[in-house]
């Protein structure tokens, strides 16, 4: 994996990484129920429809594709796959 | 070889979850996704949210062939298309080809993430080793 390939994952991952572990806080900030968009390690964008987020994030100049996106499920909230 | 995972609570409890880049040629994809690794689930499936940040419109998913069956996800029915010999890389550890589904729908109210399955780990000869 070159370089630059490898910078964009750990960055990703970074991101990823922050959402998990404040989860809580994001919870706490109304997040709850959202799409949420997190970049160097902050919320930058969210909304209940991911195409809106999508939208708030390329008007900021920066790539969807790079981001971490993920939805904030309710507390207690158990998803079966 | 071995792929560090993550193990994090997400939608109601621990999850095993593994980081990669996805490319593709046509559609062009290239960003990097979270998955759960899901040994329940025989097929890996891109999430809604995943390919939406791919930027891939509907008409260049109208060119890819379509899988017969729909898979049953979170309560509904899916239709799916197939990204034949997409490419996962694993940071310098593997680079692996692997058919991955494609919603070709929403499934309402709920955002199935990417999930990682069973095929994954048969085609790259993989044991998963959860000890959290």
């Amino acid at each position: 994996m070159v370089a630059q390939e490898l910078n964009i994952l750990q960055d990703f991952e970074k991101d990823s990484l922050w959402f998990h572990k404040n989860i809580g806080l994001l919870r706490q900030q109304n997040f709850t129920g959202k799409f949420v968009a997190i970049f160097n390690e902050k919320p930058i964008a969210s909304d209940t429809d991911v195409d809106n987020v999508i939208k708030i994030v390329e008007k900021k100049s920066i790539s969807p594709a790079a981001v971490f996106i993920e939805f904030v499920y309710p507390e207690g909230y158990t998803l079966l796959l | 070889m071995k792929i560090p995972l993550q193990v994090y609570p997400f939608a109601g409890g621990l999850r095993i979850m593994v980081s990669f880049l996805l490319r593709y040629e046509d559609p062009h994809m290239f960003l990097p996704i979270q998955a759960i690794v899901d040994t329940g689930s025989p097929i890996t499936i891109l999430g809604i949210a995943d390919l939406k940040r791919a930027r891939v419109s509907f008409l260049q998913l109208k060119k890819l062939e379509s899988r017969k069956e729909p898979i049953a996800m979170g309560g509904g029915q899916l239709n799916t298309k197939i990204l034949r010999s997409a490419k996962l890389k694993f940071e310098n550890l593997l680079e692996s080809s692997l058919n991955i589904l494609i919603p070709t729908e929403e499934v309402q109210g709920i955002s199935p993430p990417t999930i990682l399955g069973v095929d994954f780990l048969i085609e790259n000869k993989l044991k998963l080793i959860f000890n959290p």
